[in-house]
């Protein structure tokens, strides 16, 4: 499955990055495509392109704060859920998600 | 989502948007202070003086970009504006950052709901965000702020204001090792956030004890269990020792969260050691009167301290007291830990990982 995600936290500088990294490790470990955009308060890195988002089949943000360009995401399954969440237990937060994606079908 | 934690994403964004301004100015006024002397503001047409005017100048941006960001937070772009004005306005009738908080929700919900519910023609919906959405939500926030609000929160905020200062010996300790036990309690979580709150809003009223108060207990568990590790080695796991090569100079740069991975394989008594240190420590630092006019930056900001080399004294104190706890309280590690440890980095736990819903789109 491909996935994106986005990471923001309030200072901007520990968590947002440390929550793209677990993203990034659990997401892979589980044999999933991942790309994670941060927002930290050097600004947004790693800009997730209009492909990306389009070719994804699941959304996943991360933050504590209210992230700049949620428009992006219209119509798209998103999760959203506090960084703390990501960064304790991503492996699970992408389980059960995949298990609410089949429940919906 | 449920109101709470609505609230609450909003007032962590105005802090997001607020903490560089923050550092930057108060880096300036302590800058100020330290070349120029105690009595730099009367020493007009010197660097110091400008440096720390530039510093004084900033401060009093503060209260109005941390409301305008709630604002936007809130309701987008329409609330920038008038969210700068509301906050603009709790400086000038003396709320502070308490009427800022107020004034930032009032303004980002007022314009939510002109967003919403004002229809306008066709060939008039240019005006709303340029024209309608900024000056009603001005008058009328302003208005509010100025005869309903203004009031109380004043004297809510010089109450506040007005027991910090009159606190003398004891109850400073008491309430210093308070905020410490706080300030570390959950690793840079929601209780130190809230901490923080509290601490970046008083340091915009020029006290800066709390702010002192925050850097020790978000640096007293990371040096604490350093010192600890260094102390009694074999009670700590190999992943434990890895983990702490990070979270030591994370604890410098006063970031806490390094210590997390320590402290979960041993919640209680991490928690508890760090916590009660923690509080040792912010207690001596009121104590001490020492006092941070910068809210960020570790070890690295110490030198712009007031009393810094008590806060030194103080944050040893407290890192020897998490120490000494850790090191005569936590078992020695056993071959069973270690390979729990792998498996846990291998199969994370089934934590709770809390509710949460697969939405379309961004609500």
């Amino acid at each position: 499955m491909k996935i994106v995600g986005v990471a923001a936290c309030t200072a901007g500088i520990a968590h947002t990055y440390l929550a793209k990294e677990k993203l990034i490790k659990g997401a892979e470990s589980l044999g999933h495509q991942i790309r994670v955009e941060t927002q930290g308060t050097i600004g947004v890195e790693e800009e997730l392109t209009a492909d990306e988002i389009k070719s994804a089949e699941l959304v996943i943000i991360a933050a504590d704060v209210n992230i700049n360009g949620k428009d992006r995401f219209s119509d798209k399954p998103v999760v959203k859920v506090p960084t703390h969440v990501v960064i304790k237990s991503p492996k699970n937060l992408i389980k059960n998600a995949e298990k609410q994606m089949r429940q919906n079908q | 989502m449920n109101v709470g934690a609505e609230l609450k994403k909003h007032l962590l964004t105005g802090i997001s948007y607020m903490i560089p301004l923050i550092v930057a100015a108060g880096i300036c006024i302590a800058l100020g202070q330290i070349i120029g002397g105690p009595d730099v503001a009367d020493n007009e047409g010197s660097i110091a003086y400008y440096i720390n005017q530039i510093g004084g100048w900033g401060m009093s941006l503060v209260v109005p970009l941390f409301t305008a960001a709630i604002a936007l937070s809130i309701a987008d772009r329409p609330g920038l504006a008038p969210g700068l004005i509301i906050g603009f306005i709790s400086n000038e009738i003396e709320t502070g950052f308490i009427g800022g908080i107020v004034g930032g929700l009032l303004v980002g919900y007022f314009v939510l709901f002109l967003k919403k519910k004002l229809k306008m023609p066709q060939s008039m919906q240019g005006l709303m965000p340029v024209m309608i959405i900024p000056v009603l939500a001005t008058v009328v926030c302003g208005l509010i702020m100025i005869l309903l609000i203004g009031r109380p929160v004043a004297g809510l905020q010089n109450a506040l204001l007005e027991f910090l200062s009159s606190m003398q010996g004891g109850s400073r300790f008491f309430v210093g090792g308070i905020m410490g036990a706080m300030a570390s309690f959950d690793f840079g979580g929601p209780v130190n956030k809230t901490l923080s709150l509290f601490a970046d809003g008083l340091l915009v009223e020029g006290v800066y004890g709390p702010q002192a108060v925050k850097f020790i207990g978000s640096m007293v568990p990371p040096f604490g269990i350093a010192l600890s590790f260094l102390i009694t080695r074999y009670k700590y796991t190999k992943m434990e020792k890895e983990a702490l090569k990070a979270a030591f100079p994370m604890g410098i740069c006063m970031i806490t969260e390094g210590v997390i991975p320590i402290a979960a394989r041993d919640l209680i008594r991490v928690v508890s050691s760090c916590s009660i240190g923690s509080a040792v420590g912010g207690g001596l630092a009121m104590v001490w009167n020492v006092g941070s006019p910068v809210p960020h930056g570790g070890m690295f900001v110490v030198p712009l301290m007031e009393n810094p080399v008590f806060f030194v004294i103080s944050l040893l104190i407290g890192s020897t007291v998490t120490g000494g706890m850790l090191s005569l309280w936590k078992p020695a590690v056993t071959a069973e830990d270690e390979l729990e440890n792998l498996e846990e980095e291998e199969e994370e736990e089934e934590d709770d990982i809390g509710e949460f819903d697969l939405t379309r789109g961004v609500q």
